[in-house]
């Protein structure tokens, strides 16, 4: 990635006590410390010139480290020119348990026909307070892929809005958050389909236990003149305990006449039928109920294209449905 | 000869909110036999088998389930499946995003560690699963479809069977499992039956059709109505049931 004017920076010192086992083969991975990429303490900038494809898939991992500001605000740019493609994931993470806030801002840009697929992974601590805006863009026949895994954190805000510029352009937004003890995840996506003949769809799906609050707000807003486009939004919520909240506010404001829209929202608990299913089988309660969160997480996991990251990822979320990351203060250390 | 004692049930009663459904069944099955219940509609033989599997929508209110010695009752539905009880769901139910793979590998190797054996390999695991498979006729590309998911009434019935098949239960409670089968799916299934019968197991099995037990011939039948068992004869009690209806038990 000598283009991009980044190195991979192993001989860091954050490798030592930081233990992530990606790279997986064909990933390149970039440190971003405070805000400021290691070696350049910038933000993060990115730009893909028209055509040009990444092979490699780029992972940027973002942490929070011991003795730097609790409060820190920034803003990255990704743009990816015309016809070009890379995958990349975006991790974040807290080092120790200062009360951290971030306030970070990501401007994605697509040009026409970019292809992109975004991977974002959120891991920090329960004192941890992260706001991410992401102000996307979307040219003619662009395919842009976004999958917002929030993994664990005190308070998580992902805010999202995207504008459908090109006709002919995809946007997936999917969304898996898990949720519990006080911890506070919101995400609210604002989809403007400003031009005729695209699609967007948005899934989001959050498991909530204890004393956890999470929200979801979307909205899809389509401008008189953009016909035959098709926007789905749908948010769906596992709620293990009684105290749990989730608001979900899902909307539409559709100023065309011929569009296929859809949007819904379902709250639900596990299902008895199937848990008594499984038990009946001899797989006790505690897996039974493994088993079902994992197949309600399943339809954003799938989201997720290239295979190992997945099965990576299925892993994780698995050893935190099962509360392997409450146990041990370092865990966003020993993530992947 | 007479095999050991397995399971005895002792004057169960059990309702659902104030409904009685149960209303004081008595039945004894030792190793190596097979009985049909056969009943009409409503009479209670699936609130029955829910009740042996631990569905707790039911309250027994009286009664006791003996099976191995152990009250059957205290158990759990996890511990009531290692301790050898299998039902066949007369409607199975799906599960999606689960695999049957991941199901049967969690149940299996469940099972295992309850015995004190190590787990299975994958390897292990996949060989044993075709084997079971093909014992149903059904086909590899199930394993990793989603428990029941869009199945077939048929497929569905096939893959209790084959669950069973995997988990060779002491005690297996086929709940209608002959309903929605086509003649050879039903041949299919009542021989994986014979297969797995044993010395040493059991099967209840309830059907409203004498069809099933020309495959699986019972050692005793028995005819449920309101609760309560009615009638319990050899096998020649399904074929007049096939023949004359209920009525003639109901108000003889
Ligand atoms: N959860 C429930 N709530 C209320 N009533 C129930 C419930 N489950 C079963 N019943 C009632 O209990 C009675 C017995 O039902 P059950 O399913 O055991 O009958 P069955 O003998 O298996 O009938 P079938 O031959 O139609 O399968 C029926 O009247 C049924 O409506
Ligand atoms: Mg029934």
């Amino acid at each position: 990635m000598g283009e991009l004017n980044y190195i991979y920076a192993p001989e860091s010192p954050l490798t030592e006590q930081f233990r992530c086992r990606v790279p997986m083969k064909g990933t390149r991975q970039l440190f971003v410390v405070n805000g400021g990429v290691q070696g350049t303490r910038t933000p993060l900038s990115i730009s893909l010139e028209k055509g040009q494809v990444m092979e490699e898939v780029l992972q940027v991992i973002s942490v929070r480290t011991e003795g730097s500001p609790l409060e820190i605000a920034y803003k990255n740019n990704l743009h990816f020119g015309e016809g070009s493609q890379a995958r990349i994931v975006l991790c974040s993470h807290t080092f120790t348990l200062d009360k951290f806030v971030t306030d970070e801002e990501v401007d994605i840009t697509l040009d026409d026909r970019a292809v992109v697929d975004v991977v974002v992974m959120q891991n920090e601590h329960n004192e941890a307070t992260h706001n991410t805006r992401f102000n996307i863009t979307a040219g003619a026949g662009s395919v842009l892929k976004i999958s917002f895994l929030t993994l664990h954190g005190g308070n998580i805000d992902n805010k999202v809005r995207v504008d459908i510029n090109g006709e002919g352009a995809n946007v997936d937004l999917s969304g898996l958050y898990l949720v519990d003890g006080k911890q506070m995840v919101s995400n609210s996506v604002e989809m403007n389909h400003n031009v005729p003949n695209c699609i967007s769809s948005q899934l989001y799906k959050g498991v909530l236990d204890n004393d956890a609050v999470a929200k979801f707000s979307g909205i899809i807003y389509v401008k008189q003149d953009a016909q035959k486009i098709e926007a789905y939004q749908a948010n769906h919520n596992l709620l293990l305990s009684e105290r749990a909240k989730i608001h979900t506010e899902p909307q539409l404001e559709i100023y065309a006449d011929d569009v296929k829209c859809s949007h819904g929202a379902t709250i639900g608990r596990l299902d008895e039928n199937e848990l008594f299913y499984l038990r009946s089988r001899g797989v006790p309660m505690k897996e039974a109920k493994i088993l079902q969160q994992m197949a309600f997480a399943y339809s954003v996991l799938e989201k997720i294209s290239n295979a190992e990251l997945r099965e990576r990822m299925e892993n994780l979320v698995e050893k935190r449905l099962r509360g392997e990351f409450s146990n041990c203060k370092d865990c966003s250390k020993n993530c992947c | 000869m007479e095999g050991n004692k397995m399971l005895t049930i002792k004057d169960l009663h059990a309702k659902v909110g104030d409904k009685e459904i149960l209303k004081g069944i008595n039945l004894n099955v030792k190793e190596g036999e097979i009985h049909a219940i056969m009943g009409p509609n409503g009479s209670g033989k699936s609130t029955l088998s829910s009740v042996l599997a631990g569905r707790d929508t039911f309250e027994v209110t009286e009664g006791e389930v003996i099976m191995d010695g152990k009250n059957l009752l205290e158990l759990t539905p996890e511990e009531r499946s290692w301790a050898g009880v299998f039902l066949g769901f007369q409607y199975p139910i799906e599960i999606p995003g689960v695999s049957n793979v991941n199901f049967m590998k969690s149940a299996v190797n469940e099972h295992r560690k309850q015995k004190g054996l190590e787990p299975l390999t994958s390897a292990q695991f996949l060989k044993l699963m075709r084997e079971k498979m093909a014992i149903v006729g059904m086909d590899s590309s199930f394993s990793s479809r989603g428990v029941n998911v869009g199945f077939s009434g048929g497929e569905k019935k096939r893959n209790e069977i084959f669950q069973m098949a995997m988990l060779e239960p002491r005690l297996a409670i086929l709940d209608e499992t002959d309903s929605g089968l086509d003649v050879d799916a039903l041949r299919i299934v009542a021989t994986g039956v014979n297969n797995l019968k044993r010395p040493d197991n059991a099967f209840i099995v309830i059907t409203h059709y004498q069809r099933l037990l020309d495959y699986i011939v019972p050692d005793v039948v028995h005819i449920l109505y309101k609760g309560r068992i009615i009638k319990t004869a050899g096998k020649e009690l399904a074929l007049e049931v096939e023949q004359r209806g209920y009525d003639w038990l109901i108000n003889g």
